[in-house]
């Protein structure tokens, strides 16, 4: 719905004393709750982590609202009941995700509370909210509670027990939306997933916006521009790498801390920056962390400043100037990518070590994350490698059996077409990376590529970190064992036999090619000893050695 | 692909393990006010559902899985959206709960149920 322009800035109006809404006073309260919906909706879509994480819930509510909007846009119908119901229709047929779906149940109920009405006072208000409750509850068999639903509960709650102190719908509107902000806080109590990820509700958090965008308008107050923008405090990291600092940004400042009163976001963030730049904010859990660059003079003044907001947990200072030296000079040679054209097929693939990097690269690869054994990058990382690419015909090799699932979850969160190629293991993934076409048929490569998979036999020699019988193989701790095709098949005291053991259990003798690549944790006069032993065995096959710089594993080897 | 391989042993996970997740999250999705059975001689819905496989069908076509679920939903929502969540919801429950790739989830809508009329 990108066609949709948005209207120009609205001129907020408070309700006169005992004024009725009307049908207009409804549509203009629509779109104030709509604007500030799309001013935050980045907030809210980075809270998104259910029921599936895939920060859509912001979007999908603005589009749910937008199609509301414009079923009355042009419509200068005074009645309430006909302009509740024509907003009800319009964002019913545009509902979109979880959290649309329930919001058109919300103004569905609401609309068919006011039918017969053309104007709405306090009484009418609180019952037609109990009403958009009682509907968007009867949508589901099993409501899950610290959601959006739990906060219409609350705001329908918080609208009855207003009635007997006001009818001034001004004064109700206000202390409906401090309850759906509590109800917002609360939410991580009532659902653990979203305490687990130090988030509060995001399609909760979504209406709170909807709501508090009509007290603004009601009030007079700007809606296009955001207050902050509030992460989820693991978005904040200490440590960050950065690609160069501007001038006044010699260190970076993280402070936890928890406000002995609630923050103000405005004055926090106008204060923080008369003391430096690239300012982010996270919370959690009444936590905050609060992230600064500031010239080198300035480096305590956060401190000193949020020491007397509350109780300090950690702060971590950091001097970026000589960080950025430091990474000058030790530095590896960049990683030579192929650039890919628009309607090209390009391949993200995971790495776990810069030597395996390069050698996908000088075979295609368009784009690498890192990421292995122990280290499974985020969905995210995989979601922004794809999102980087100029085309939208994407294969990733994750390279590892437990990556594959990261990025099946980073394919499903976006519109680009992105095939998961699974790759189990390095070699698999550079044997199906040698059957790629940037400019073939895309499900013809895919088959090609995906069928490459099965073409070599992966090896892997590690050293055990405990004792263990595994599959019939007896291991004690510090001894090396080797594994085929992810399994392991021997233990020995030193690598030579147990690359060995490998090779023959891995029938090396009705293949061809042995490719090493070997770990970080190896010193090349080793390897060099190793090689020369294979060699001594395999002397008809074809013996290659790469560095691979990949963690634990002193070898990973192909063998085809 | 319902058995998978570590180093210390195989692991099976029946259709029917499989079945009662996609049950649950269908059943928290929201919009499905219900389950049907599958086939229409028992087919009433039925809210209460005391038979984790109750309207659900899981395949194995050799390495693919594929779920079938039939619902009901509620009427007045907008139903292709309802559908969508359902889909992304067990797909989803299925693969972080047991870390199986589920290749289909199809949908069938086999009711609405009127709880209230506009």
């Amino acid at each position: 719905m990108s066609d949709f322009d948005f209207p120009a800035t609205m001129d907020g109006r408070q309700l006169a004393n005992e004024e009725l809404l009307d049908g207009q006073g409804l549509k203009a309260l629509i779109e104030a709750g709509m604007t500030w919906l799309k001013t935050n909706q980045q907030t809210v879509n980075a809270l998104n982590v259910f029921p599936v994480p895939d920060g859509d819930t912001g979007t999908n509510m603005l589009l749910t609202i937008q199609a509301a909007y414009i079923e009355i846009a042009k419509s200068g119908e005074k009645n309430i009941g006909k302009m509740a119901h024509a907003i009800a229709q319009g964002a019913l047929m545009g509902a979109r995700g979880n959290s649309g779906v329930i919001l058109s149940q919300l103004f569905r109920g609401f609309a068919r509370s006011l039918d017969s009405f053309d104007t709405m006072d306090a009484a009418r208000l609180i019952k037609a909210l109990a009403e958009a409750r009682n509907t968007a509850y009867k949508g589901v068999v099993r409501p899950v509670e610290g959601t959006i639903l739990t906060v219409a509960k609350d705001i329908a709650l918080a609208a009855e027990t207003s009635l007997a102190i006001t009818d001034d719908m001004n004064i109700i509107l206000e202390r409906i939306v401090a309850a759906a902000d509590e109800s917002v806080k609360h939410t991580p109590e009532l659902l653990p997933i979203l305490k687990q990820a130090g988030v509060v509700d995001s399609g909760g958090k979504g209406l709170f916006y909807i709501l508090e965008g009509m007290l603004r308008y009601l009030k007079g107050l700007p809606l296009e521009t955001a207050l902050t923008t509030v992460q989820p405090l693991s978005a904040v990291s200490v440590g960050e790498t950065i690609e160069s600092i501007e001038p006044g940004q010699d260190y970076e400042v993280v402070i936890d801390f928890r406000p002995t009163q609630p923050l103000n976001f405005e004055i926090f963030y106008s204060d923080l920056s008369e003391m430096g730049t690239s300012i982010q904010v996270g919370e959690g859990e009444g936590m905050y962390r609060m992230h600064i660059h500031v010239p080198t003079e300035k480096r305590y003044q956060p401190i000193d400043y949020t020491m007397g907001l509350g109780t300090i947990t950690k702060v971590s200072i950091e001097n970026l100037v000589a960080q950025m030296e430091n990474q000058g000079s030790t530095q590896p040679p960049k990683l030579q990518l192929t650039a890919v054209e628009p309607g090209q097929i390009a391949v993200v693939a995971i790495s776990p070590g810069i030597g395996i990097s390069r050698i996908f690269a000088s075979l295609g690869a368009a784009a690498i994350v890192e990421g292995g054994q122990t280290m499974n990058p985020s969905t995210e990382e995989i979601l922004h490698a794809v999102e980087n690419l100029l085309t939208d015909k994407v294969i990733v090799l994750p390279d590892n059996k437990n990556i594959i699932l990261a990025a099946q979850t980073a394919a499903s969160m976006t519109v680009k077409k992105v095939i998961i190629v699974p790759s189990k293991s390095v070699p698999q993934g550079l044997s199906a990376m040698l059957r790629l076409d940037p400019n073939g048929d895309f499900d013809g490569v895919v088959k090609e590529m995906t069928q490459a998979l099965g073409d070599v036999e992966t090896g892997e020699v590690t050293i055990a970190t405990r004792s263990v019988e595994i599959n019939g193989v007896n291991v004690k701790e510090g001894e090396v064992i080797a594994l085929h095709n992810g399994l392991v098949v021997n233990s020995a005291s030193n690598l030579e036999d147990a690359c060995l053991g490998l090779l023959e259990k891995a029938h090396t003798e009705d293949h061809e090619r042995i490719t090493l690549f070997y770990g970080d944790n190896i010193s090349k006069n080793e390897v060099n000893t190793i090689v020369d032993r294979i060699r001594a065995a395999y002397p008809h096959h074809e013996i290659e050695l790469h560095e691979g710089d990949q963690p634990h594993y002193q070898f990973i080897i192909a063998i085809e | 692909m319902n058995e998978r391989t570590n180093q210390l042993g195989n692991i099976y996970v029946s259709p029917r393990a499989i079945a009662t997740i996609a049950s649950q999250s269908t059943i928290e999705s929201y919009g499905v006010v219900g389950l049907a059975a599958k086939n229409l001689a028992e087919g009433l819905a039925q809210v209460l559902v005391k038979d984790p496989t109750l309207g659900i069908e899981v395949r194995f076509e050799g390495d693919s899985l594929q779920i079938d679920l039939y619902i009901i939903v509620e009427y007045g929502v907008r139903i292709k959206s309802v559908a969508n969540s359902v889909q992304d919801n067990v797909r989803y429950a299925i693969e972080k709960a047991i870390g199986l790739t589920v290749n289909r989830v199809d949908v069938h809508v086999r009711g609405l149920r009127i709880s209230n009329t506009d």
